[in-house]
Order: C-alpha cells, then sequence, then structure tokens
C-alpha cells in the first residue's frame, strides 16, 4: 500500500504492524521462558516505531540489512510470522530452514538480508549493495538498520565514508536506544548526537524522535527520496529505548528506576494509537480488533511452528558454509 | 490444569544457577509474567518470570539449591482452561520422512545439558560441584595471583586503645572491623597511589573512597563495602557494617552484589590466626589481613610488660606501589590504630 499518512487503512496497517511486533515479542519471550524454543533472544519491544517507520517508507524491492535484535525489522519488511516462528524453533519451514535462528532472521525474497549479528557488521554490506544498485542503475535503495553501540566500531567509519564519497544509496539508520549491551551510550561518547556525525562526512544527518512513528515514516521517506535521487546517503538518528535486557539473559538492572518510567511513558504504540482515536473515524473497537486478530494468528503460528519439521542430518551441511 | 515450570536457560555459559529467594508463596496467587523467585547465575541476579497465570501449587527447589536449566522449578495449578487438544493446523509444508518433533521442555540442549551436569557430579567418588559464587571467587583470584606481583609486609599494633574504645562505647559493641576500616580509609587519604588500578601501563584513581571488608555466609566469600569511613566514627561504620552483613544473611540480592572498594580488610581475628597473608581483590592494589588479637609480652622502658596486640600483613601490588611507599602506608595505619 501506497504511504499515505492520511489515508486511514494504510495507517491502521501501520499500527497493526506495531502491535504484531510487541505481541510476536511478548509471545518470543514466554517461549524462551518456557524453554520450548531453543536459543536466546534479543528483544525489541518499545522500538517499533523505528522499524515499522522506516520499512513503511521502502518499496518491496529495496533491501534492509539488521542486526541480532531483528525480529521487528524481518516482520515491518514484510516477513511472515510463520517463516519467523518456524525458524525461532529451528524447523526446516523457517525462513533460513531453521539454520539461522533469531540472531539471522531474513528473507532475500522480501527484501531483508539476514540478519548480521557482528556489531556494526551490516553497515560495509548496506554499502556494498548500495554500490551494486548504483553501478547497475536500478532505482533500489537499502536502509542499514544498528544500533548506537556500533558508531564506535571501525567497520562503521569505514563503510560510512565510503558510502559518502561515492555518494551511495543507503539510509543509515541508527536506533539510538541509549544502551550498548550495559553500556549508556553517553559513558562511550563525548558528543551523544549521533546524527552530528554525518556532517563529518559531508552529508545530511537527522535526529528523530524514534517512538513517533510517523515522524519516522516522514524522515525515511525524504531520506529514501534523497537516496534515489543520488544525493545518499542520510544517517538517521531514532531516539529510542530499550525497555528489556539486552538478551534474556541480561536482568537489566543498570537502567535507572526514572529513566525506564519516561520511555516507558512514551510508549510507541500507545501514542499512536491515541494519535489514531483522535480521528473521526477509527473507533476503541478498531484497535482492539487489532490486537485480537494479531493475537490469533500468533497463537495458530506458534502452535503451528511446534510440530513443524525439523531439518534432517543428511541436511545438516546444506545451505552453510561452516 | 497443571503446568511444571522448567528453569529457562538464563546463565551466560552451561553453569549452575543458584536459587537465592523465592518471592511467592506455595498457595499464593501469581499472574504470567510475574517474578516468581531471584537465582544468581555466574554473571547476575535474575528475576525469574512466571509463564502462566494462577496459583503457585508447589516450589520444587529450595533456596540454596544449585539447579540446572531444564530442571522441574514450580509447578503451577493455571487458570486457564486446558489448551486446546494437540489438534494443531497441518504444518503448512510438511517434510518427507519427518517425524514431528515435539521438542523436550527445556529447550532442545537441556535434556543433555541436565544429563552432563548430573554426570559431572556423579562420576566418581570425590567431585563436589562448585558454586556460581565459589567459582567467580576462584577465577578473580587466580587471575589476581597470576598476574599481580604481590609483596608482603607485616608488623603488629598495640590493640590497648581498640580495646579501651570498646569498653567505652559498651554496652553497645563496636566491630573490630569497624576500626580496621576507619584506619585504612584515613591512612588512603594520605596514600592515595594505594587505591590506584593498574591498567597496561599506566594508573588510574579508584572512584571510590569505599573500604571493603570480606565476609564469610555460609561458606561463601562476599565483599561488604563500607562508605568512605574515613570521617565517621568506629560506631557509626560498626553499625553500617552490621546491617549490610545482616542484609546479606537475609539473601538481599542488593547487598549479595559485587560492590567496588579502594581496598580491602580482611579478618581471621575470631580464630587462632595470628598473621595470614592474603590475595588482593582485583582491580584493587592491595588488602590489609589481620589476625587474632591476643596479650603479647613486649620490653617498654627496659621491662617486660603484657600488651594486647594484633599482627597486620599488607598484601600490595608491586606494579602500583614500591615497598617503602607500601611500609609507610601500612605505619600509618598502626599509628590511626594506636592514636584512636
Amino acid at each position: 500500500m501506497k504511504p499515505d499518512p492520511l489515508n486511514r487503512d494504510f495507517l491502521l496497517k501501520l499500527y497493526e504492524k506495531m502491535v504484531l511486533i510487541r505481541e510476536f515479542e511478548e509471545r518470543v519471550k514466554f517461549l524462551f521462558l518456557e524453554g520450548t524454543m531453543p536459543g536466546t533472544i534479543h528483544q525489541c519491544q518499545g522500538q517499533e516505531a523505528t522499524a515499522v517507520g522506516v520499512c513503511a517508507a521502502l518499496a518491496a524491492d529495496d533491501f534492509i540489512t539488521s542486526t541480532f535484535r531483528g525480529h521487528g525489522h524481518a516482520l515491518a519488511k514484510g516477513l511472515g510470522v510463520q517463516e519467523m516462528l518456524d525458524e525461532l524453533f529451528g524447523a526446516r519451514t523457517g525462513c533460513c530452514k531453521g539454520k539461522g535462528g533469531s540472531m539471522h532472521m531474513g528473507n532475500m525474497d522480501k527484501g531483508m538480508v539476514p540478519g548480521i549479528a557482528i556489531v556494526a557488521g551490516g553497515i560495509p554490506l548496506a554499502a556494498g549493495m548500495a554500490l551494486a544498485f548504483k553501478m547497475q542503475q536500478k532505482p533500489q535503495v537499502v536502509a542499514c538498520f544498528f544500533g548506537d553501540g556500533a558508531v564506535a566500531e571501525g567497520a562503521f567509519h569505514e563503510a560510512v565514508n565510503m558510502a559518502a564519497i561515492w555518494a551511495l544509496p543507503v539510509i543509515l539508520v541508527c536506533e539510538n536506544n541509549h544502551y550498548g549491551a550495559s553500556t549508556r551510550v553517553d559513558k562511550v561518547m563525548k558528543n551523544p548526537r549521533i546524527s552530528d556525525r554525518a556532517a563529518s562526512y559531508g552529508f545530511r544527518g537527522e535526529t528523530v524522535d524514534g517512538n513517533d512513528v510517523l515522524a519516522v515514516l516522514a524522515a525515511a521517506q525524504r531520506a529514501a527520496e534523497e537516496c534515489r535521487s543520488g544525493q545518499g546517503p542520510v544517517l538517521l538518528e531514532l531516539m529510542t529505548y530499550r525497555r528489556t535486557g539486552h538478551s534474556r539473559r541480561d536482568a537489566c538492572h543498570y537502567q535507572p528506576k526514572e529513566e525506564r518510567e519516561l520511555w516507558f511513558s512514551r510508549d510507541p504504540i500507545e501514542r499512536f494509537g491515541a494519535q489514531l482515536m483522535e480521528r473521526n473515524d477509527v473507533t476503541a473497537a478498531d484497535l482492539a480488533g487489532v490486537k485480537a486478530r494479531v493475537e490469533q494468528q500468533i497463537n495458530e503460528g506458534v502452535e503451528r511452528a511446534k510440530v513443524a519439521p525439523q531439518p534432517t542430518v543428511a541436511e545438516l551441511t546444506e545451505d552453510v558454509f561452516a | 490444569m497443571e503446568i511444571e515450570f522448567k528453569m529457562p536457560d538464563l546463565a551466560t555459559t552451561d553453569s549452575e544457577i543458584k536459587v537465592i529467594r523465592w518471592l511467592v508463596a506455595p498457595g499464593e496467587a501469581i499472574k504470567r509474567g510475574q517474578a516468581l523467585l531471584e537465582v544468581e547465575t555466574d554473571k547476575a541476579m535474575m528475576e525469574v518470570e512466571s509463564i502462566a497465570t494462577g496459583t503457585l501449587k508447589a516450589a520444587s527447589v529450595k533456596v540454596g539449591d544449585g539447579i540446572v536449566a531444564g530442571q522441574l522449578i514450580a509447578v503451577i495449578e493455571s487458570d486457564a482452561i486446558a489448551a486446546k487438544p494437540a489438534t494443531p493446523p497441518a504444518p503448512a509444508a510438511p517434510g518427507p520422512a519427518s517425524a514431528p518433533t515435539h521438542l523436550p521442555a527445556g529447550g532442545m540442549f537441556a535434556k543433555n545439558r541436565a544429563a552432563s551436569a548430573k554426570a559431572a557430579v556423579e562420576s566418581g567418588p570425590a567431585k563436589l560441584a562448585l558454586t556460581a559464587t565459589q567459582r567467580t571467587v576462584g577465577r578473580r583470584l587466580q587471575e589476581s595471583k597470576q598476574n599481580a606481583p604481590h609483596f608482603y609486609l607485616q608488623a603488629s599494633a598495640n590493640a590497648e586503645p581498640m580495646l579501651r574504645a570498646r569498653t567505652a562505647a559498651a554496652p553497645a559493641k563496636i566491630a573490630w572491623d569497624a576500626f580496621f576500616a576507619q584506619a585504612v580509609g584515613r591512612a588512603l587519604k594520605k596514600f592515595n597511589r594505594m587505591a590506584c588500578r593498574f591498567e597496561a601501563d599506566h594508573l588510574v584513581p579508584a572512584t571510590t573512597a569505599d573500604v571493603g571488608v570480606a565476609v564469610d555466609h555460609e561458606g561463601e566469600l562476599y565483599v561488604v563495602a563500607l562508605a568512605d569511613p574515613s570521617a565517621k566514627s568506629a560506631a557509626e561504620i560498626s553499625q553500617e557494617l552490621r546491617g549490610k552483613v545482616e542484609r546479606l544473611r537475609a539473601g538481599d540480592p542488593e547487598a549479595r552484589k559485587l560492590r567496588s572498594a579502594a581496598m580491602t580488610v580482611t579478618n581471621l581475628g575470631a580464630t587462632r590466626v595470628e598473621a595470614f597473608t592474603a590475595i588482593i581483590s582485583p582491580p584493587e592494589a592491595a588488602i590489609l589481613a589481620i589476625g587474632r588479637v591476643a596479650p603479647t609480652a613486649i620490653v617498654e622502658a627496659g621491662g617486660i610488660v603484657a600488651q594486647n596486640r594484633v599482627t597486620l600483613t599488607l598484601s600490595a601490588d608491586h606494579r602500583v606501589v614500591n615497598g617503602k611507599y607500601a611500609a609507610d602506608f601500612l605505619t600509618e595505619i598502626i599509628r590511626e590504630l594506636e592514636s584512636l
């Protein structure tokens, strides 16, 4: 559907995607606690607006790269609940045939490179894809998601510098959730405004309220347009907050209570829901219906994933390098 | 419907997880997502959230138990009507010749992990599993002893002023460690290099003026950090120490957390040990070991008199300080103790 911030159906679609991400993550959390699903998980509750806002500005054949915290990006880019749950359960019907798991969600047919779990590892790759699009004179852009922790990596500098000198069509999407694992961002940056860095490479950067999905959408649309017209790259710094531990094994005791409360009061879904309710063509029943639909979709997906076929030993070395 | 709740895989390694306390008692109502119990992994204290809403029917593990991921920890009587019996929708794309595989509860690998942990304990007659705390203490102290070049200085102090202060405070009892922590805190103000941390090729001053006191709790070693004791009275320090030790023994997870201190005091004075050398607690640069206070014959004004004395042994990191500096520091501690 064409992104139109005035269109009711489009806005409800955005809302549904955000609710889907939240409910997916909540369910996955309990699947982990129950021990029914293998592996640890890195969750994105509270960061739904960044993934949904950016991906809504992209075309189906544009690409994204993601991180170890990629469930939200995947759902926003159009991966299905079933292929993702199957992947989490290690099933051969998963989006990476059960061999990628939580940290490597992706589906090239849907424009998502399987998640790159190395911090900042996706940035050179995104720049490379953007270079390919440019050399082949294709109109596609790449949106490259990374966190605040990635900005201090050498790979960030090297890839961003190349993207700048070659004016590559890559939207550098920094989800600034304030914590690199257990370290608060201001402990590792003298200038905590990450978008400022763009100017030093000679391109445009902008800081956006990452918990306001329409603000993110508008910024991503501007960035995509600039990239397509040869004025890339663009750095978007989306201010948001990680409300879970770094992974499920992190108790997250280092986040101050007041800071958590402040960010919980800026919940992106509640905010967008309230905005929608201001329209005279959206009712509380519409929003409740979204939640019920999403819950049912996930419930059914989980039941299927639990009995989805596992890869056999004979397939062990297929599709993998090591 | 009864739900068996197995320990989630919360440790960063396959290490044992220790049960610290139950936050819900059997018979009490619980909600899905509510913290049920607190556990200690090799890395952190964590709350384990309930996977169901209902009533806690049975707590299957006790405080102090060492458990592994996948082990049964609780039985929950769930409010939910039994979930629809297994008539799940058909798999979207059934793979050839692959039987449906219900994962074992506790995860794919939990069974193996539980089995190997069990085997580790059961094979051979004399193996004892280490607790998570003991493993961490062992790893850190091994690292310290191997990396920090320790040297040791020993001297004794007249304990009569401390005994007089204790008598004067009666019926309140001042902990011996309060005097030692106070003296160390004060001496550190003059000898601040003792509170530096060694990092590669430079020294970093400690960001705290707290003094740590080693505490034994059920055979486990903890360090209680006393907030800068240099400007406080021994009575105040004693009260703070007792409060913190009580909280530690009561299982308060905050009290069990590792705190950084400028330096640590360790005291075996309650035993027959007269003097001992201690291993520095990294990243600190020194530790003071206290022996028992005992009447000793000393020569005073040409005659022999009996005096209560205590032997102090300072372990110091030679990368941070040299012998003369450490000797002056130890002398300053003794001067503080004797001028109470």
